[in-house]
């Protein structure tokens, strides 16, 4: 490589900075320093004539760096580094420091302190822009095609979505009907309309005009061209990585063709065998062959492998008008090629015979929401009728019981959100059908935040639903009156009832649905502590995980209403879509890099990246080596702090180009105050810094910022460097522990600041000239603050003595 | 129950409260009266309600709470604490309560008896000579020898107060 | 054979030496060892919890720690005993902080609480250390035609958490014992709810209607007696049936007689040897019943 010729672009911001800082002395002081080709002068360099004279030096061959100190680095450095990209320089080899928000504002007390901060960025920013190096671009092929792990309503809109955009889209179901919770409930709050519509596809040829959704069965969804659907399945094994998985499914045989079943029912009306219809909260029985109702999608019966007694009977063979059932259909493993997974895997209901003193396992009128779903439900197992399960008698007095297995610390400590809704959708419901019920919900608050929401409380409360506000402590079964007996104090009346009723309705928590955890394994995804998948970030990315192919919508990371659901399904299939358009995926090559010399194969970093980006490599028999995969690595630098050998480096953040910043922050004083180096994360900790200095806030001019990715990278033995370069006081600064940009630097750091002390104490040196700050570009007053209480600190312990000083 | 005029409340006697041993969970409260209808006493005498006093001492109405008479009521059957939804150690609150109203003066005069008879003896009831000897007769091993030294040792280390007799008590 | 530190607590040495009896023949007689130690106190009930909470887990601690030093588990027969040591037990193994807290006011009486024992209730030790396969070896006179109503009273069963003696909405330990013996278990309205025992001489009139409640409904399910694991129980159903009469005029002649009296009779005990006159219910006619 040639030698670095380096430009250095000194931008005045209007004179401004100039009152404060004495540029000519800057100016001198460049000029000093080797292999600086060319210095510039002027009011700004981020656009217009500025950046021109950039990029005129770039392409004149003059220079072949790019340090430009300029104010708000992070706004400019975009468009500098377009610019240089444009002129045929790679922009990873521009280094812009912020003389401005770094030094002349908070600073401006002591201008000649300030100055000679300034001669002490700007010489650090020289020396490492002689160290940097091109950064590659790199393309990953990304296939066209996604997966949907859940056939529910989210499942069904993000898989529309997806198909209405061309992509090949595989929607698989582990139940052997398309719907999920939406086909049982009936009726969705807020519109108290069917649940199982969905918008319709686009590829709906008939639709002429913009109707606003269609009932799944005739949307047209099982017709869409693109769109594979696959039932009974259920995912095994994923291999691979964004933009090209290898995903292994499991298919369990139906025993009915579907090209064949013409669903006309012969075959359930010669089935001999009788069992429990779950799918209809056990009310009534089913046949082993059957079909759930409502239709939601295939109109393909299916055998319950469980009860059938296949060939010993085999009565609906014989009796198939055509020759549909095949009872010796056996499991198949179908392998898909997909470019990305969305996960729409729903919730349930929590199973409450845990508590015990409800009766939910021994006593048949104690039901849950969605058993009473099933009742009102006029395709359900009682044709619409509300009736007492124990005897079938009508239930006229039904009493509500909110929060059950919510908000409760032995089980599920959250409010699960909608349960409010349903029982009030419910009672309202029942309370239609049946104006004489007596009907009442105990609750300990009613929940109804959602636009149209309070309206459903007022009309409950206007069709006289009774509400108490108490959570029961017991229900009991009282055979002489036979009825049920819901123990309750009204803590507003500070008066204790013994609710009569034929039904008690318990509005369960909601929980993450079965096979949750299992399936979070194979896809390589957190779950929160609740157990729903983990969120990549609450805030903004509610339905990205932290792998990049890999998105999350609907019930699955929490429970949530049908308009949020499909509100979360759209975002889902719109970020699923976003690499999948170009067919690639395209990323800077800003990652780690291992030297397989120095590899000890101890393991610790592929269990320590976040990203899962680092895998081992047997290199023998005996030996592994860590290798970094490019495409899943987003350049944090945990690796490189956490690997006890040094064997990992990270590009555009070398060791030796920090070493050589380091150095050259602290050789120039001017201050009669101890240097102190703060490594600041790109991410919390350097915008800390920059709004201290937004916001004109004060610290002393000793204070040095060498800016890192991820406080995750930052060395032991750095720190000890740092001391003996001149530091007499080291800060780190990161973001929040339960907030780190990277997932798990922050903490990780803290954790071997911990161990850096005790080393430092060894050494001589007193522990608390090292510290570790948590916070977030709001809190530059805490920077300030920092920054001046480390100098302190510095100035009362005194002069640092290393061995070897005299 | 009577309506109070307004008071200041005292708002540090919710910290006071879970400062003391028993009385670490007494914030997890969010008035749900499980506690209420679990309780035995509650439906029987209007005085005493564990949602109440655990509202009472959470808005500072220290007064009210020590110097009442709704303290005294439980009878530490632990149903209440067992079917809390928030893992609040209601019966345990209820003898931090107790232990704060004795350092205050306030107590049955019946405790004082238990108390008398624990420092003097070691022992809550007071075993009789007449007792002891016909322990023979039932064919009984003779009763060993109380611990009284280590017993009051510790109770002055864990600054225990005698509750003292007062007219105006149960 | 197994032993254990015997825990007699106050009440009963002092007005029930028919819990002691029998629990003491029947122990002996299924080959459990009874092990008196010196300096045991008080156990620190729910009174002396009142009056302070910290003093009470000291003294309880204290007491464990000289079955620690004996090397031996602890079996108490009064469930309020039961209670204050094994929560103490339980609190201090779990919580470090605590233990070293109660540790610090040990040291002062040349103590160290280690967590190293276990404290059972009269009822754990037979069923786990001598199985209820065991207990029917050993029956002589089974109680077939006897309805008993067993009644676990609060302590033995809650703080379930800390205390581990069964499930606490639904416990069978009890109901498995008598039926060992040969005795028919009743079902009954509000079978785990408390009696009032506490509450005597603080609200004697709740104390009552909580203890005439459990008559009632006891009588309603047809027992021939209702069977007791406290002390306070057995006074509040006891004692308690005789203030009944005088306050509500009713009578129940309902004969209460603790875990350890029904399983020494049907281990063969004499009835004479049981010092039943202490009953104030009389108990004959599930005396009757038995022989």
């Amino acid at each position: 490589m040639e030698q670095p010729k380096v430009g250095v672009f000194l931008s005045d911001c209007g004179k401004q900075l100039s009152e404060i800082l004495d540029f000519d002395a800057l100016t001198s002081f460049v000029k000093t320093v080797p292999n600086v080709a060319l210095i510039a002068r002027g009011s700004e360099f981020w656009r217009g004539k500025g950046l021109q004279t950039i990029v005129d030096a770039v392409k004149s061959g003059k220079i072949n760096r790019v340090v430009v100190a300029e104010s708000l680095t992070k706004i400019s450095d975009v468009n500098i580094a377009q610019a240089v990209e444009n002129a045929g320089l790679n922009s990873y080899l521009v280094e812009l420091i912020d003389i401005k928000d770094h030094c002349a504002w908070p600073h401006r007390a002591t201008p000649k302190e300030a100055t000679e901060k300034a001669k002490a960025m700007l010489l650090s920013a020289i020396e490492r822009a002689k160290l940097l190096e091109p950064i590659e671009k790199l393309e990953f092929p990304a296939l066209k095609s996604a997966l949907i792990i859940g056939g529910g309503i989210a499942g069904m809109q993000t898989a529309v979505d997806l198909a209405d955009l061309g992509f090949e889209v595989n929607l698989i179901e582990k139940t052997p009907f398309l719907g999920g919770l939406s086909a049982r409930v009936g009726r969705f709050f807020p519109t108290d309309d069917c649940a199982i519509c969905i918008q319709p596809p686009s590829s709906d040829v008939k639709t002429i005009t913009h109707t606003s959704r269609k009932c799944v069965y005739r949307s047209g969804f099982s017709e869409i061209p693109n769109l594979n659907i696959l039932t009974n399945a259920n995912v095994v094994a994923v291999e691979g990585v964004p933009g090209n998985y290898k995903v292994t499914i499991e298919k369990k045989p139906r025993y009915v063709i579907a090209d064949k079943c013409v669903a006309c029912d012969k075959c359930v009306s010669v089935c001999p065998v009788e069992t429990s219809d779950e799918y209809n909260a056990n009310l009534e029985n089913r046949k082993a062959i059957y079909i759930n109702v409502p239709l939601v999608h295939p109109q393909v019966y299916v055998i319950d492998e469980d009860a059938c007694k296949f060939h010993d009977c085999a009565k609906c063979v014989e009796v198939c008008p055509t020759n549909a059932i095949d009872l010796d259909q056996k499991t198949e493993q179908v392998t898909l090629n997909v470019g990305s997974i969305v996960v729409a895997t729903g919730f349930r209901e929590f199973d409450s015979s845990a508590i015990k003193e409800y009766h939910y396992d021994d006593y048949p009128d104690v039901i849950t929401n969605l058993e009473l779903a099933r009742m009102i439900d006029g395709f359900g197992p009682t044709g619409g009728a509300i009736i007492r399960p124990s005897d079938g008698k009508p239930a006229k007095k039904i009493v509500f019981v909110q929060c059950v297995g919510s908000r409760d610390r032995r089980y599920n400590p959250y409010c699960s959100s909608i349960c409010c809704m349903i029982s009030l959708k419910n009672a309202s419901l029942l309370k239609e059908a049946n104006p004489d019920a007596e009907i009442s919900i105990c609750y300990i608050d009613i929940r109804t935040t959602g636009r149209e929401h309070e309206y459903y409380y007022e009309r409950a409360r206007d069709m006289g639903i009774k509400f108490v506000k108490g959570r029961p402590t017991e229900i009991y079964n009282d055979v002489e009156k036979g009825k049920l007996i819901v123990d309750v104090e009204d803590a507003l009346l500070k008066r204790f009832l013994d609710l009569e009723a034929d039904l008690v309705v318990l509005a369960t928590s909601m929980v993450p649905a079965e096979g949750t955890a299992e399936l979070a394994e194979i896809l390589g995804l957190d779950l929160e502590a609740d157990g729903f998948f983990k969120e990549y970030n609450a805030k903004l990315r509610p339905t990205e995980t932290k792998q990049k192919g890999i998105f999350l919508c609907g019930g699955a990371t929490f429970p949530k209403d049908a308009p949020t659901a499909s509100l979360h399904a759209h975002s889902a299939a719109m970020k699923a879509t976003k690499f999948l358009t170009s067919g690639k995926i395209v990323k800077d090559q800003r990652t780690a890099v291992i030297n397989e010399d120095y590899c000890g194969d101890c393991e610790f970093c592929p269990v320590t990246c976040p990203y899962g980006a680092i895998s081992l490599e047997p290199t023998d028999e005996k030996h592994f080596v860590a290798r970094v995969n490019d495409l899943l690595c987003e350049g944090c630098g945990v690796c490189v702090g956490t690997c006890p050998l040094n064997a990992i480096e990270l590009r555009h953040s070398r060791p030796s180009q920090m070493a050589a910043q380091m150095n050259a922050l602290m050789s120039v004083n001017g201050t009669s105050k101890p240097l102190v180096l703060a490594f600041c994360c790109q991410e919390c900790g350097h915008t800390a810094v920059d709004s201290s200095g937004m916001a004109k806030m004060e610290y002393p001019a000793n204070v040095r910022i060498i800016k890192v990715p991820c406080a995750g990278i930052v060395r032991v033995n750095q720190v000890l460097e740092a001391f003996k370069a001149g530091a007499q006081a080291v800060m780190i600064v990161g973001c929040k522990a339960d907030g780190c940009h990277y997932e798990v630097g922050s903490q990780k750091t803290e954790k071997r600041m911990d161990l850096a002390q005790v080393l430092l104490k060894e050494y001589g040196i007193e522990p608390e000239r090292l510290e570790m700050f948590n916070m977030v570009y709001i809190e530059g007053a805490q920077f300030a603050e920092a920054a001046k209480m480390m100098t302190k600190r510095a100035t009362t312990l005194g002069k640092l003595k290393l061995l070897g000083d005299s | 129950m009577p309506h109070h005029t307004k008071k200041d409340a005292n708002m540090s006697f919710s910290a006071e409260v879970t400062s003391r041993h028993g009385g670490e969970t007494l914030t997890a409260c969010y008035q749900c009266g499980t506690c209420a209808s679990s309780c035995p006493v509650a439906r029987l005498d209007a005085r005493f309600n564990p949602r109440e006093i655990i509202k009472l001492s959470l808005l500072g109405e220290k007064e009210e709470v020590v110097s009442g008479d709704a303290i005294w009521l439980c009878t530490s059957c632990f149903n209440c604490q067992e079917r809390c939804p928030q893992n609040v150690e209601i019966a345990d609150l209820i003898y931090a309560l107790r232990n704060i109203a004795i350092e205050a003066g306030h107590s049955p005069n019946i405790y004082s008896d238990f108390a008398s008879a624990l420092i003097a003896e070691g022992r809550i009831v007071q075993i009789s000579k007449f007792v002891e000897k016909k322990r023979e007769e039932y064919g009984l091993p003779p009763l060993k020898p109380v611990g009284i030294d280590a017993l009051n040792k510790i109770l002055s280390a864990t600054g225990f107060t005698k509750p003292e007799k007062t007219e105006a008590s149960q | 054979m197994k032993s254990y530190a015997i825990f007699l607590g106050c009440t009963i040495p002092a007005r029930q030496p028919n819990y002691e009896i029998s629990a003491r023949k029947t122990l002996e007689k299924l080959g459990v060892e009874l092990v008196d130690l010196d300096d045991l106190t008080c156990c620190c009930p729910p009174p002396i919890q009142s009056i302070n909470l910290e003093s009470s887990q000291a003294i309880a601690a204290y007491n464990i720690c000289l079955a620690e030093e004996a090397g031996l588990d602890i079996v108490a027969l009064c469930n309020g005993c039961f209670e204050s040591l094994a929560m103490a037990n339980a609190a201090l193994k779990q919580d470090k902080e605590l233990k070293a807290h109660i540790n610090e006011v040990l040291a002062k009486v040349g103590k160290e609480f280690k967590g190293t024992i276990e404290v059972k209730h009269f009822l754990q030790v037979l069923m786990e250390d001598i199985g209820l396969e065991k207990i029917k070896e050993n029956v002589v006179k089974p109680l077939s035609s006897l309805k008993v109503a067993p009644f676990y009273g609060c302590h033995s069963l809650r703080p379930s958490k800390l205390l581990q003696f069964d499930d606490p909405e639904r416990p069978q330990i009890f109901e498995n014992l008598l039926e060992a013996l040969g005795a028919e278990a009743l079902e009954y309205r509000n079978k785990l709810k408390c009696c009032g025992g506490l509450l005597k001489g603080i609200s004697d009139d709740t104390a009552l209607s909580l203890a005439r409640e459990k008559l009632v409904n006891t009588t309603k399910a047809g027992a021939d007696c209702i069977s007791t694991l406290c002390p306070f129980c057995f006074v509040a159903l006891d004692i308690g049936q005789l203030q009944v009469k005088t306050k509500f005029n009713e009578v129940y002649d309902l004969p209460i007689l603790h875990y350890s009296e029904l399983i020494a009779l049907a281990l063969g005990v004499d009835p004479e040897e049981l010092a039943l006159r202490s009953h104030k219910v009389k108990t004959d006619k599930v005396i009757e019943k038995i022989a």
